[in-house]
């Protein structure tokens, strides 16, 4: 699926050169369920925003389905992710001026679908997390649980390939962060690629492999035995 | 110190928004210079005649013809017998003054003035205080050769002040002699519209043989003011006028014996106070105000200081948010609602007296100009209450703007805010935001609508075929005075001799400047009393030729053709002979003359004389013009008569080609040679044209600067409210760009939000505006199709959005770049 090649990112401001990846090397299948973990600040993030081409490495290089997008342009990176990408972020990140529906449907907005069949697949999805009853609430009127399954729906609507989730369960309670675990478990289940960053070894330990990170480095890459 | 604090905080919150903080104080400065600026010009046009003493009792008469057939003829002019009539018949009139205003010919030691001169009645002083310098005032009038001078006037002729006892020599053509002067007066106020220069005591009897002047009771030559005793009421006088009329007024000679001569004739008193803004009529001495553009302008002053003051209110409410922690923090910190009240409230008012400070420096620089434009003399007194008013204007508006904001943000519970970095924002105070916008742009639109279908008026009745070639005309006024009058043929002639002379002629009265002259005319099948009133020019040869006006039929009047001018005296005297007379194509239609070719040949009966003394002469229609627009646009074309008048004329008027400036030089050059004693004046027909609308085109020039200055107040404030609810919605952004939103998408977006309430603004000011101008074009005769309102509504609607794009695009975009994770790592 992507294989990152001595890819480093630094950021620079006035007088300091702050390196937050350095030399990374992953390879990463198509059909995994990677983790991420490592304490704050050791560049999971950063990793994840340039996996998810929302920002570019500084050096080195990124394939993705065997081509090298480490030198391509904003637009040319939003092609891509449009179509194989889905994100689930830690704070759902919803428009709370659009209905649940309306949330989930804007992953297909920006895709020539026409409205019929975009209706027909958020609907579709909306049964799946089982939010259909909650169609026309807004983001406020839902528990987080629910907010973050509307979430995981609009990561997913669009059939891509790939899930993104940063932190999904870092603003949960535990029966909550289970059941949306459990929805990544089985979305992965189904054939879809997904690199998940958290803090919580549990929830890590529904992936198959994980990368511990560490100023910047990659320390130890570990796969679960027991299946 | 508590206060200190909140300027501290104030202060600091100015300059660490800057942006927010510019818009808001410059568009406040500008809204409060506008509305400084009109308020000044409303100010002086409501301050006429309020001033004298007696301003609740004094009165001006004013007669309106209404003949049969004819617009009415509303003068503010009185006849000059009706003084006398009054005075015997009112017993309630304490004081009653004639003031007739001309220009005669003023010799002192030799050398030559024209002035306006004032004849009035003794009883002048005892209406008017005027306020004597030197002299003895109260006795001035009682010498028919006395002249009371104003300061000005004084200085100019002698250099001094003390001017008493000097001989001032004044031709008046009529009747010529040496005034003494017997007093020296303060130069009277501008406001108003009696102002006089100098004063002398009317001689009726000097004037027998110009009995026009004070002795017709058909003529107008002069105002007629008068003072109620106290306790009087002006209704008891004008409800009994149609009475005063009948009893005093000779019968006009048409209309049957049913009728009365108050069917025809109207008299009405109006109070001082109210005549520059109300009097309609001709015959004013000083240019009047209407009341129309003072209630016009206060609610354009209006509607700006609203636009600002909503630019005040929503760019505060929208920045709410980023507030709420320090409202919240006061809070636990023990501030009630009320001091945070003061708190923003004193923000409020600190920032509007900054915009107050800057809106006086706008308006310093622009007094100059809009005091050119609009002919007036304004300026802020410092040292009187307007420091008053100015600062009471800049808390009202403070207070005005910063009453909701200070509402909402105090309004904040320090628990939500403090907890989580959510928008404090409720969706009422979004709404009413846009609602706010939309009623800055309905208002917009609709002054910009407004000041096009004013413009376009204006062009239109600048651009409208007259009917004659107003170009390349020089007029040579003064004329009518006896010694140039004696050299008419002469300096015709001579004229007519320069190389670059095309054609000349002369005439009573010179184009735009009104002709109230009226006779009554019939043909042979009418009898006498069904003879109907025609207007009357008096022209000389080459007048069409001269005008470039292509006759319809017959020709005009030729020297050659020995065309005869029919004396008065000789038909009192019992002479006999035909005239020559051209008339226009509505006199045509009036008369029922038939077709211009068959009207040529046909006889006419015209009256000369005084009314009762049933003089005609005949006339051979040899010519018939087009209607004409020789009078201003704002009137229709009366049915006309154009009179041969071979030694009388005020005005000759000289075609030329070439250089204007050699050629009026020339003519200059022959005037000061054959009338020293006259100062040459003269105008161009065009130039005269284009005066008639320096008020239209002062008043149009600052209702369209006007209407710009709302226009970008309101855009500073869409351009501010843009650049917030950007920031606001950045993470919806993100989210979008995540999504696979383009930054064209983003865009789109934003400027869609942008587009409704300026559509929704359009929806309400088309109609709005539609009813209005065409409410005002219907006080135009002539005047632009109803449709062109609807292509400016078109104009200002495409307009207002590509303002409104181009004030959020720049905003938008910024946004719209701005990298995604930014946005929603925001938590």
């Amino acid at each position: 699926m992507l294989k990152l090649q001595d890819l480093t990112k630094a950021y620079r401001t006035d007088e300091v050169e702050t390196v937050a990846l350095n030399n990374v090397n992953i390879e990463i299948e198509t059909g995994e369920f990677v983790a991420i973990m490592g304490p704050s600040g050791c560049g999971k993030s950063t990793l994840l925003n340039i996996i998810g081409m929302l920002d570019t490495p500084s050096s080195g290089h990124y394939f993705f389905k065997d081509e090298d997008v480490a030198g391509y342009s904003e637009s040319q990176l939003g092609v891509i992710r449009k179509q194989h990408i889905g994100f689930i972020f830690q704070s759902f990140n919803l428009i709370d001026e659009l209905t649940v529906a309306e949330n989930i449907e804007l992953a297909l907005l920006y895709h020539d679908i026409p409205a019929a069949e975009r209706r027909e697949r958020v609907a579709a999805v909306m049964d799946k997390v089982g939010i259909a009853h909650r169609a026309k609430h807004m983001p406020s009127q839902l528990s987080g649980g629910q907010q973050q399954r509307v979430a995981v729906a609009r990561a997913v609507v669009g059939n891509q390939s790939m899930i993104l989730a940063d932190e999904p369960t870092g603003n949960l309670d535990t029966a909550h962060g289970q059941e949306v675990m459990e929805m990544l478990q089985k979305l992965n289940e189904e054939g879809t690629t997904i690199v998940m960053v958290t803090h919580s070894p549990s929830h890590a330990d529904y992936a198959r492999r994980t990368i511990n990170l560490l100023d910047g480095h990659v320390v130890t890459e570990s796969m679960r035995s027991k299946i | 110190m508590l206060l200190n604090n909140y300027l501290i905080s104030a202060w600091r919150n100015i300059f660490k928004h800057k942006l927010f903080s510019a818009i808001n104080i410059f568009g406040l400065a500008i809204g409060l210079a506008a509305c400084i600026l009109i308020a000044l010009f409303v100010r002086d046009e409501l301050s006429y005649d309020k001033f004298w003493s007696k301003a609740d009792q004094i009165y001006r008469t004013h007669i309106t013809f209404s003949v049969p057939g004819r617009d009415p003829m509303g003068m503010v002019m009185t006849p000059g017998p009706v003084i006398h009539a009054f005075k015997k018949d009112f017993p309630q009139i304490e004081y009653a003054s004639r003031i007739a205003r001309l220009k005669p010919t003023i010799i002192i030691n030799n050398q030559y003035f024209v002035d306006d001169i004032s004849l009035v009645d003794e009883d002048f002083i005892n209406i008017f205080d005027l306020e004597p310098v030197t002299g003895d005032l109260s006795t001035a009038l009682k010498s028919l050769s006395n002249i009371a001078l104003t300061e000005k006037l004084a200085k100019k002729y002698f250099g001094t002040d003390n001017a008493i006892g000097k001989v001032i020599t004044i031709d008046f053509d009529s009747y010529k002699r040496d005034y003494k002067v017997a007093a020296v007066i303060k130069d009277m106020a501008k406001n108003s519209q009696v102002n006089a220069d100098a004063l002398v005591a009317i001689d009726e009897p000097a004037w027998k043989d110009q009995d026009w002047m004070f002795d017709a009771w058909f003529s107008t030559n002069s105002h007629l003011f008068f003072s109620l005793n106290k306790g009087s009421d002006i209704k008891s006088i004008n409800s009994s006028m149609p009475e005063f009329i009948d009893r005093n007024f000779p019968k006009l000679p048409f209309g049957g014996s049913g009728t009365k001569t108050s069917d025809f004739v109207y008299m009405n008193a109006m109070n001082i106070k109210d005549l520059h803004l109300k009097a309609k009529g001709d015959g004013e001495y000083h240019e009047i105000g209407d009341m129309n553009t003072v209630i016009i302008f206060s609610t354009v002053a209006i509607l700006i200081l609203i636009i600002a003051a909503i630019n005040f209110m929503n760019l505060s409410t929208a920045r709410a948010s980023s507030r709420a922690k320090e409202v919240s923090l006061r809070k636990v910190l023990g501030a009630s609602r009320k001091d945070l009240i003061i708190q923003f409230l004193g923000e409020s008012i600190l920032i509007t007296a900054l915009g107050m400070i800057m809106a006086i420096v706008l308006v310093e620089f622009a007094l100059p100009l809009y005091n050119e434009i609009l002919g007036k003399n304004l300026s802020i007194d410092y040292a009187s209450t307007d420091l008053v008013y100015v600062t009471c204007l800049a808390i009202f508006v403070g207070l005005l703007g910063g009453s909701y904001p200070a509402f909402i943000l105090s309004h904040f519970r320090p628990s939500e805010t403090l907890k989580a970095n959510k928008s404090a924002e409720s969706n009422a105070s979004i709404k009413l935001r846009s609602i706010l916008v939309i009623v800055q742009f309905a208002v917009s639109i609709t002054l910009f609508v407004s000041t096009a279908v004013v413009y376009g008026q204006m062009l239109y009745a600048k651009n409208m075929d007259l009917g004659y070639d107003k170009e390349n005309i020089l007029a040579v006024k003064e004329v009518y005075r006896d010694i140039v009058l004696k050299k008419l043929p002469l300096l015709v002639d001579e004229i007519r001799r320069m190389p670059n002379a095309i054609s000349v002629t002369w005439s009573n009265f010179m184009p735009e400047s009104g002709n109230n002259n009226n006779t009554l005319v019939r043909t042979g099948d009418q009898a006498m009393e069904d003879a109907i009133l025609i207007g009357n020019r008096e022209i000389g040869y080459d007048y069409f030729k001269t005008y470039k006006v292509p006759l319809i039929a017959g020709r005009e009047y030729r020297i050659e053709r020995g065309d005869k001018e029919i004396l008065t005296d000789d038909l009192r005297k019992g002479l006999k002979y035909t005239g020559s007379i051209i008339v226009n194509e509505s006199a045509l239609r009036r008369l029922g003359l038939g077709s211009a070719e068959n009207a040529i040949g046909k006889m006419v009966f015209i009256s000369k004389g005084n009314p009762g003394e049933n003089l005609e002469a005949t006339y051979e229609v040899i010519g018939v013009v087009p209607d004409i627009h020789f009078d201003s646009l704002k009137t229709t074309i009366r049915p006309e008569i154009y009179d041969l008048s071979p030694s009388y004329g005020s005005v000759i008027s000289a075609r030329f080609s070439g250089s204007s400036v050699a050629f009026t030089e020339q003519v200059r050059k022959l005037w000061e040679q054959e009338i020293p004693s006259i100062p040459f004046n003269y105008d161009f027909i065009s130039a005269a044209v284009a005066k008639q609308y320096n008020a239209e085109q002062g008043q149009a020039t600052m209702f369209a600067a006007f209407s710009c200055l709302a226009i970008l107040v309101a855009c500073l404030g869409l351009y501010g409210l843009a650049s917030y609810t950007a920031e606001r919605r950045t993470k919806e952004i993100g989210i979008r760009k995540v999504m696979g939103a383009s930054v064209f998408d983003v865009v789109k977006l934003l400027i869609w939000q942008f587009s409704k309430p300026v559509l929704i603004a359009n929806l309400i000011a088309w109609p709005v505006s539609f009813f209005t101008m065409t409410l005002w074009l219907e006080s135009f005769v002539y005047r632009i199709e109803g449709f062109f309102i609807l292509g400016f509504c078109l104009l200002a609607a495409i307009t207002a959005l590509i303002i409104a794009w181009s004030t959020v695009a720049g905003n938008s975009m910024r946004v719209a770049r701005a990298n995604p994770i930014k946005a929603l790592r925001y938590e």
